[in-house]
């Protein structure tokens, strides 16, 4: 007999951080790039915040708008209200999402992602992960992480809002 | 039979059915250590004599706690709190709910109240809000389709504050459900046809949505033979015995399958022409389920091949090539809506532009559908769907579904 | 099928299977509001690798838990006791129990124990009353699992429990745990669960509700079995052989057509061979009786087994033989493939002539003794004797 306390799991952990800084960052910067984005922006309240990230304890991500601008705003589930919470519900789960091994519809299906708010803004929210992960990976990844690969976009349009999304991503901006 | 990679399943409600399956709830309150229930139906159903038959059916072994029937179409908070007073002042220690969606809706909500001793409903809402067992509660459902007697949603609207409350959860199973014959018997024919195709829909969109797992699958083969070999028959002879009960069973079957593997495109449309039309949800999903099927042709062509033989029995299986046993189950299910048309004297609408208020006014007027295709994107059904389904996806199958068209299907984008 | 006389049906356990399945413990426990469980498992049983496999799955979620290891094939009430009293003073909230057979009977038995708080688990008899809802309760069957884990018996030093509320809250089957270490003990626990789901799908008064169940574990395991039994490597056939055997033990808890369990059951107590072995033995003289008595209740066991195109091609009449057919090339797929360790008869099992005196004295006081005793003599039984 023995009892015995759970331990950590830093490594995914860390894993699942750094893809959630790098998918929050570029969020921020599809939605100045992509029109689709903006526009699924445009549809969501003022002030409207969301957080993707790991039960029990993180990491998360926090994304809103704030004064009709789309902001990253870093992994701080308390700093500042948040309307609608997407659960992934541990961290092995989430380690399949974001090493895109299962899609997020995949994940949903299979019980791994919680609403914890209204659903049409998940929708929303889902709606635009989807394109950012389309402009994130290689059409090979993209396509076993999203429903439908958009293969109708021109060549152009992928391109140019590929370099877009990644360079302000990267710095930031 | 394909096992997922991963799967989920779970319904823990105890069915009982039969001609005579309401003579048993005394016996199954006492094992769950109550003998003083509360009904809580609503007025078209006693109206009907349905409470008499049940009231009837419980009087030698337990002590009706009160009748409440005023549940309205549209489950309400105020309803809800006011029924859940009477079960406190009439010391009830069980509930009994006789109706259709609402008033299962009604009765999980007043389970809420007077379990949690919550005097703020809306702190119950959202998942995982419930975490232990609540008051007994039996199911009888009045119409074979909608399914609830085997779900763990009740939706209960705020009418003054204008929200509607969303909650999730096993404890909100029913711990019986009684499927009796009796309780459909009344049905008109224009309600059997469309709640019937309303479980056919369950069953069907439970087998190709993206969530099916072995369980659902073999609930769904089940629902849909029972369905399609008895909605027609108990249509048209609405004192068919046998038939009604395969029919409650039959939903109930489907209830549990798409419980569990969710709903897709059909729903998705479905729930969004209900909120900007009104148009009940059964003719709805008799317009959509074919346009549903097509719309995801390309993507589970095989799967929806696998209901020919459970849907249209051996002769037909054998008389149509491999190749087109899919589409084969679209045409039949466009038959039955035909079938259904003709027996209910061209109530039963085939499609949207067929679909006509009391007052013989066109519910669906062609110019509302952007609007319905816009309201569908903001409806969860859509996530469950195997193919994406953006806005002009949604008109495209809305428009066809609205002419009785079959869809083009070389104008659906494909990734 | 027949509705007319109505029917009852109840599944209480809601199963998570496949990969990572083990790791929505914490959440699922949590919805059950249980945040401190104790696991119940044999560190000689089931293994230590499997504990470690679930201590893991608690990694991150800031959880305690308690393991207790030590069960064994002779557990008794003195262990449920024991197991009590850690529960009662580590404060746990619920139990899990990880393995098959007798480790899942003590944890069914201690469960009825801290639930229903009696003084002293010693006291606990086939008579005790079990009438309400127990505690939260999760099984995670290993390949060791007999298919009963599932199912509203629990047995221990010939005390019997039968009771909805025994049935466990979750099931979890996960990939990592129900791969096969030999290929006879999937058989085993495959042939039981085949057997037990039989019998049940081809009685008169069997309804669509439990039919779902058994369809989907009877073609899981047709399609299945043999590749579990000869490919150990093969995860996802083990994975789909343990969906089977888990409802097995749903559709066992909602029939009471039990010749082929009771056979293995008597077998398992006194020769303390797997149930899985008898039942195997015994499947075919049952099925054959059943041909005889009604063509009809074997005709739709074709569908089941060979799928829709076998079904339709063959005409009616040839439908139950060739159910019959089905079955038999499924069984002999198994016992080729493990060439030997599984003995076909009784006889070849080599069970002593003392210990089949005892079993045919046990067969002999049951209501269909009479019956049961042909289906023995049929699979060898009487040789031994003579």
């Amino acid at each position: 007999m023995q009892e015995i306390h759970a331990g950590g799991k830093p490594l995914k952990k860390a894993y699942v951080a750094i893809f959630l800084w790098f998918t929050g960052r570029a969020i921020q910067a599809a939605a100045k790039v992509d029109k689709e984005v903006k526009k699924e922006f445009d549809t969501l309240p003022d002030e409207f915040t969301f957080a993707l990230g790991s039960l029990p304890n993180g990491p998360w991500m926090v994304v809103g708008k704030e004064k009709g601008k789309v902001k990253y705003f870093g992994g701080n589930l308390k700093c500042r209200p948040i309307h609608l919470r997407l659960v992934i519900k541990n961290i092995e789960a989430a380690f399949l999402i974001l090493s895109f091994q299962e899609s997020t519809a995949l994940a949903t299906t299979r019980n791994r992602l919680m609403t914890d708010g209204e659903v049409p803004y998940a929708l929303s929210v889902i709606r635009i992960l989807d394109i950012v992960e389309v402009y994130l990976l290689p059409k090979l990844i993209a396509s076993l992480a999203v429903k439908r690969y958009p293969s109708w976009w021109p060549f152009g349009h992928k391109l140019a809002g590929r370099i877009g999304v990644y360079t302000r991503t990267l710095l930031g901006i | 039979m394909i096992l997922p990679d991963y799967y989920e399943f779970c319904c823990r409600v105890q069915i009982v059915a039969g001609h005579d399956a309401l003579e048993k709830i005394p016996a199954l309150l006492a094992e769950m250590g109550a003998k003083k229930p509360l009904i809580v139906t609503d007025k078209g159903v006693a109206a009907a004599g349905l409470v008499d038959i049940v009231v009837n059916a419980l009087k030698e072994g337990v002590t009706i706690g009160g009748i409440a029937d005023n549940v309205p179409p549209d489950s309400d908070l105020k309803v809800v709190n006011q029924l859940a007073g009477l079960y406190r002042d009439n010391a009830c220690d069980a509930i009994i709910a006789v109706g259709g969606g609402s008033v299962m809706d009604t009765a999980k909500g007043v389970n809420i109240v007077v379990s949690e001793n919550a005097t703020d409903l809306m702190a119950f809402s959202g998942a995982g809000a419930l975490n232990r067992r609540l008051k007994p509660l039996v199911a009888i459902p009045t119409t074979a389709g909608t399914g609830s007697e085997v779900t763990l949603v009740a939706v209960i609207k705020d009418h003054e504050k204008h929200q509607k409350m969303l909650f999730t959860s096993y404890f909100l199973l029913p711990n019986v459900s009684i499927l009796d014959s009796r309780m459909t018997m009344t049905m008109p024919p224009f309600i059997t046809a469309m709640t019937g195709m309303d479980a056919l829909s369950h069953a069907v969109e439970g087998y190709y949505c993206l969530q099916k797992n072995p369980l659902s699958d073999a609930h769904s083969l089940a629902a849909v033979n029972m369905i399609h070999q008895y909605l027609s028959m108990v249509t048209k002879n609405p004192a068919d015995k046998e038939g009604r009960l395969a029919m409650a069973v039959g939903a109930c079957l489907a209830g549990i399958s798409f419980s569990n593997s969710m709903v897709g495109i059909v729903h998705n449309l479905g729930h969004a022409t209900g909120a900007v039309c009104g148009v009940p949800h059964g003719i709805c999903m008799a317009v959509l389920l074919p346009y549903g099927l097509e719309y995801n042709m390309h993507k589970r062509r095989d799967i929806i091949a696998e209901l020919l033989l459970p849907m249209a029995g051996e002769d037909v299986y054998l008389k149509t090539p491999r190749a087109e046993r899919a589409d084969k189950v679209v045409s039949l299910i466009r038959q039955m809506n035909q079938d259904l048309n003709v027996i209910t004297g061209g109530r039963h609408a085939r499609y949207f532009s067929e679909v006509k208020d009391r007052d013989g006014k066109q519910m669906v007027p062609r110019d509302v559908l952007p609007e319905i295709a816009k309201a569908a994107l903001f409806d969860g059904a859509t996530i469950y769907n195997p193919e994406d389904s953006d806005y002009e996806d949604n008109l495209l199958v809305l428009e066809a579904a609205w002419e009785g068209k079959p869809l083009d299907r070389s104008k659906i984008k494909k990734g | 099928m027949d509705l007319t006389n109505g029917f009852a049906f109840i599944c209480p356990f809601k199963t998570n299977s496949g990969n990572k399945a083990l790791e929505n413990l914490p959440v699922e426990l949590a919805g059950l509001n249980a945040c401190k469980p104790l696991i119940i498992t044999s560190r000689k049983l089931a293994g230590g690798s499997a504990i470690g496999t679930l201590k893991n799955a608690f990694g991150d979620s800031g959880m305690t838990f308690g393991v207790f290891d030590e069960v064994t094939e002779t557990a008794d009430l003195n262990v449920v006791e024991q197991i009590r009293d850690i529960f009662i003073k580590g404060q746990y909230d619920s139990i899990i129990a990880l393995g098959g057979g007798v480790i899942v009977d003590v944890a069914k038995i201690v469960n009825l124990a801290v639930s229903q708080k009696v003084a002293d688990a010693r006291q606990l008899s086939t008579a005790t009353a079990i009438r309400d809802p127990l505690g939260p309760f999760v099984v995670i069957p290993t390949a060791a699992a007999t298919g009963m884990e599932t199912s509203k018996y629990a047995s221990l030093h010939g005390i019997s429990f039968v009771a909805v509320h025994l049935m466990p809250d979750l099931v979890i089957l996960d990939p990592r745990l129900t791969r096969a270490k030999d290929g006879k003990a999937v058989a085993e626990a495959g042939f039981a669960a085949f057997g037990r789901i039989l019998e049940a799908d081809v009685a008169p008064g069997k309804n669509p509700l439990m039919h779902a169940y058994a369809f989907t574990a009877l073609r899981f395991l047709r399609e299945n079995l043999a590749e579990a039994v000869t490919k150990r490597c093969n995860k996802k056939a083990s994975l789909a052989v343990a969906n089977a055997v888990a409802m097995s033990g749903c559709v066992i808890s909602n029939t009471d057509q039990t010749v082929l369990h009771r056979l293995g059951k008597v077998f398992q107590n006194i020769v303390h061979v797997h149930p899985g072995m008898i039942i195997g033995m015994c499947l075919y003289p049952f099925l054959d009786d059943q041909i005889k008595k009604d063509r009809s209740l074997l005709s739709n066991l074709l569908l089941t087994l060979g799928g829709d195109d076998k079904y339709v091609f063959m005409p009616e009449d040839g439908r139950p033989g060739a159910a019959l057919r089905e079955i038999y090339e499924f069984s002999y797929e198994i016992y080729a493939a493990l060439k030997g360790k599984m003995p076909p008869t009784i006889r070849e099992a080599g069970i002593q002539q003392y210990l089949m005196d005892d079993v045919l004295e046990v067969i002999n006081q049951e209501p269909d003794g009479a019956y049961l005793r042909t289906i023995i003599d049929r699979v060898g039984g009487s040789s031994i004797k003579a």
